[in-house]
C-alpha cells in the first residue's frame, strides 16, 4: 500500500543518500516499486512533496502541544513558545532532512518555497492564539499594526529556523535560548508598552495643547 | 553585608543595592550591543574590537566599584590582585538573580528533553510559576506522593556564557589593572572551574548526598532529602524545607539563645567540614540557609565545594596556633610554603611580608585561640575591615601573592565571620579544632 508517509521516507531517504532530488518521477516510483500514477494521486511534484514534509511537521508539532492538559491555560505567549520548542523538538530527528531542503533554496528575500505549506500552517496557528490574545486583552490591539504581527512570528520563525541549522550546541540548547529571548522580546512589543502612552500621550497634546494653532496649521 | 555605619554611606552593601549594580551594567552592555549593530549597519567590515573593549570596561567599573564592600574577604589575606577572580565570583553569583524567570513552555520542554515526560507526568502537583530564584536557575514547588519538593531548574546555555563571558573579559581587565596574564591565569582558573563545577547539577546532587550523610551527625542541622532519579543535568529535585531565610530570621527578635543555637550550628557545619572532611560548602550565602520552625539550621544548595588539599590545609590552619605564629622561623616557612612570601623576595621583603601576614593571621584566627567567640562585637569586625582597608592602600600588595586556595577559603570563612555577626552570636569555637602541626 502506498501512503503519504510511505512516499516521506522514501523520498527522504533517497535525496540523504543521493544528495539530490531523483531525476523523474517515474526513477523514482519505480526504484520504489509504485505506479507514476499512485505518487501524482498525492503529490505534483517533488516539491509539493517536500512543502508537504514541512507542512506536516507543523501539524504534528500543534497536535502535539495541543494535547497537554496545560494547554488551555497558556497565555498566547506561552503557546506559541511551546509550539516553537515542540516543533524544534520534532525536527531534530529530520534534521539532515531540514538541512538539505533549505540548503537547496535560493538565498534571498522572502520566505523559502519549500515552507510554502508550512507557513500556511503557521499562519493559522499564529491568527488563531493572535487573535485570543487581543480578545483577552494580552495583546496591544494597533490599529494598521495589529494586522502585521502574525508576519511578525513568523519572521522570528525563520530566524529561529536559521539559528537552529547554524546551532552546534549540545542538545541544541542554544536554540531554547534564541526561542525563549526572541519570543519573549517579540511579545513584549505586542504588549501594551510605553511606546503606546507616549503616541497616546502626544495625540492628547496635538488634539488640547493648541499646538495646531502654533504650529499654525 | 556587615552594619558598620561608616561603610553604608561609600559602598554598596546589601545585595539588593549590589545587584542594582549589576543591572546597570547588564543595561550599558546591552547598549554597547545595540551600538555596534547600529555602527555595523553602515560599516560591514566592522569588527567587534570595540564592543568587546566597551563591555569589559563596563563590567570592569561594575567589579571596581563593588571592591570595597563585597571583596573585603579577599583584602583581608590582602592578595589585591586577587580581588579580580574574586569580583567574577561575586559577578556571577550576584548577576545571575537578574536573570528572566523561564516561561512555562520551556520549563516544559527541559524536562522532556531530560527525562522524556511533562512535569505533570512525573509529579503529583507541578507549579509552573516559580517560587525562588536560585544562583543559576528557578525553584519550583511540587507534589509527589504527599510529599512537598523543591525543583530547581537551571537557565539554558549558563555553562557556555560562563565561560564565554570569562574569555572575553579577561585580557582587558588585565589590561586596565596593568597586570600580566600570566600571573593571574592560576587564579582565574581556579574560579572558572568552582564556576563550572556550580553548572553541573549530576554532581551537585551526588555531593550533596554525600555532604548531608556525612554532616548527618551534627546537631541542629538539618537537609532535605535529595532524589536522584528524579534529577539530571539540569533538574535536582529534593524536599522542601520549610523556614524562614536568615533576613526574615532575624526580623522576628529571636532570643539571644536562639541566635546561639544557629550560630553554634553554622560554625560546627563550616568547620566539620573544613577540619574532618577537608571540603567545604563554599558558598556561605545567606540565601542558601533557612531556619526551621523548630529552631534548626536548614543547609541547601551545594553548588560549590572547595576541597583542600593537605599541602594547603596543613600550614594554612597551623597558623592559626598560637605556638606555631610565636615561632618566626617556622612561621616563615608556613609563609613560603603557601606562596605568601616568594622565593625570590628580598631580606626586608621578607621580613616586610612576615610582619603584615603575621598581623592579618593572628587577627583571622582570633575566634580559634578563645574557646568562646562573640561575634556579635563591632571591635573585632572593624578592626578586621580597617586591616583590610589599609592593606589594599599599600603598593606592596599590588602583585599577586598566596596559593590560588585562598579565594574560595577566605571567601568561606569571612562570609562565615559576617553571617556570624549579623546573627550576633556567642559561639563554643573549639568544636572542631583545626589539625596543626608545630613544625615542618
Amino acid at each position: 500500500m502506498v501512503t503519504t508517509e510511505s512516499i516521506q521516507t522514501a523520498y527522504i531517504d533517497y535525496v540523504l543518500t543521493e544528495g539530490a532530488q531523483p531525476k523523474s518521477v517515474y526513477i523514482f516510483a519505480k526504484q520504489n516499486e509504485m505506479s507514476e500514477e499512485e505518487f501524482y494521486r498525492f503529490y505534483g511534484s517533488f516539491n509539493a512533496l517536500e512543502q508537504h514534509i514541512w507542512g506536516d511537521l507543523a501539524t504534528k508539532a500543534l497536535l502535539e502541544v495541543g494535547t497537554q492538559e496545560i494547554w488551555p491555560q497558556y497565555t498566547a505567549r506561552e503557546k506559541a513558545l511551546s509550539f516553537f520548542y515542540a516543533f524544534f523538538e520534532l525536527l531534530k530527528s529530520s534534521r539532515s532532512f531540514a538541512v538539505y531542503s533549505l540548503s537547496k533554496q535560493p538565498k534571498g528575500l522572502g520566505s523559502p518555497v519549500v515552507l510554502d505549506q508550512l507557513k500556511t500552517v503557521f499562519d493559522g496557528f499564529a491568527g488563531e492564539i493572535l487573535n485570543q490574545g487581543l480578545e483577552s486583552g494580552e495583546l496591544s490591539d494597533r490599529k494598521y499594526f495589529a494586522k502585521r504581527y502574525k508576519d511578525a512570528l513568523w519572521v522570528q520563525f525563520g530566524f529561529v529556523l536559521n539559528f537552529w541549522i547554524q546551532d552546534n550546541s549540545a542538545g541544541f540548547e542554544k536554540t531554547d535560548e534564541a526561542i525563549e529571548k526572541g519570543l519573549n522580546v517579540t511579545f513584549d512589543l505586542f504588549e501594551r508598552s510605553p511606546i503606546d502612552n507616549l503616541i497616546d500621550y502626544g495625540k492628547f497634546l496635538y488634539q488640547n495643547g493648541g499646538i495646531k494653532e502654533k504650529m499654525g496649521f | 553585608m556587615s552594619d558598620t555605619p561608616k561603610e553604608q554611606n561609600s559602598i554598596p552593601t546589601s545585595k539588593v543595592q549590589r545587584s542594582a549594580k549589576f543591572v546597570k551594567t547588564g543595561f550599558k552592555i546591552g547598549g554597547n550591543y545595540i551600538k555596534h549593530y547600529s555602527k555595523k549597519l553602515f560599516n560591514p567590515e566592522l569588527d567587534k574590537t570595540e564592543l568587546n573593549e566597551d563591555n569589559a570596561s563596563d563590567i570592569y567599573k561594575s567589579l571596581s566599584e563593588l571592591k570595597g564592600s563585597a571583596l573585603k574577604v579577599a583584602q583581608m589575606l590582602s592578595m589585591d590582585k586577587n580581588l579580580l577572580p574574586q569580583a567574577y565570583v561575586n559577578k556571577f553569583s550576584q548577576s545571575q538573580y537578574n536573570a528572566p524567570p523561564l516561561s512555562g513552555p520551556l520549563i516544559v520542554q527541559t524536562f522532556k528533553k531530560l527525562f522524556g515526560k511533562t512535569p505533570e507526568q512525573i509529579y503529583d502537583k507541578f507549579n509552573l510559576k516559580s517560587t525562588n530564584a536560585a544562583s543559576i536557575g528557578q525553584v519550583h514547588q511540587a507534589e509527589l506522593n504527599g510529599k512537598k519538593l523543591a525543583v530547581k531548574i537551571q537557565y539554558p546555555g549558563v555553562g557556555d556564557s560562563i565561560s564565554s563571558d570569562l574569555k572575553l573579559v579577561k585580557p582587558f581587565a588585565f589590561r586596565l589593572l596593568g597586570m600580566s596574564e600570566k600571573e593571574l591565569d592560576i587564579y582565574m582558573r581556579e574560579v572558572e572551574e568552582r564556576l563550572l563545577e556550580e553548572t553541573d547539577y549530576e554532581l551537585e546532587v551526588r555531593r550533596s548526598i554525600e555532604f548531608s550523610n556525612a554532616c548527618a551527625i551534627l546537631d541542629n542541622v538539618v537537609f532535605p532529602t535529595y532524589y536522584s532519579e528524579l534529577s539530571g543535568k539540569r533538574i535536582i529535585t529534593m524536599d522542601w524545607l520549610e523556614g524562614k531565610h536568615l533576613r526574615e530570621f532575624l526580623q522576628t527578635n529571636p532570643s539571644q539563645q536562639l541566635r546561639d543555637t544557629i550560630g553554634q550550628a553554622l560554625w560546627d557545619f563550616y568547620n566539620f567540614q573544613q577540619h574532618e572532611l577537608r571540603a567545604v560548602h563554599a558558598d556561605p550565602h545567606p540565601g542558601n540557609f533557612m531556619i526551621t520552625p523548630d529552631g534548626k539550621l536548614g543547609i541547601i544548595d551545594f553548588g560549590c565545594i572547595k576541597e583542600m588539599p593537605e599541602d594547603f590545609y596543613t600550614p594554612f590552619f597551623s597558623l592559626t596556633s598560637t605556638d606555631l605564629l610565636s615561632n618566626k622561623e617556622e612561621t616563615i616557612k608556613a609563609f613560603r610554603l603557601l606562596d605568601m612570601i616568594h622565593s625570590n623576595d628580598t631580606p626586608q621583603q621578607v621580613e616586610f611580608y612576615y610582619n603584615i601576614y603575621k598581623q592579618m593571621i593572628s587577627l583571622f584566627a582570633k575566634p580559634y585561640i578563645t574557646d568562646r567567640f562573640d561575634f556579635g562585637q563591632t571591635d573585632f569586625f572593624d578592626e578586621l575591615y580597617g586591616f583590610g582597608e589599609k592593606l589594599s592602600k599599600m603598593p606592596e600588595f599590588k602583585q599577586a601573592r598566596g596559593v590560588k586556595h585562598f579565594i574560595y577559603v577566605n571567601r568561606t570563612n569571612f562570609g562565615l565571620y559576617n553571617i556570624l555577626h549579623e546573627l550576633k552570636a556567642r559561639v563554643k569555637t573549639d568544636t572542631y579544632k583545626p589539625h596543626v602541626v608545630l613544625e615542618y
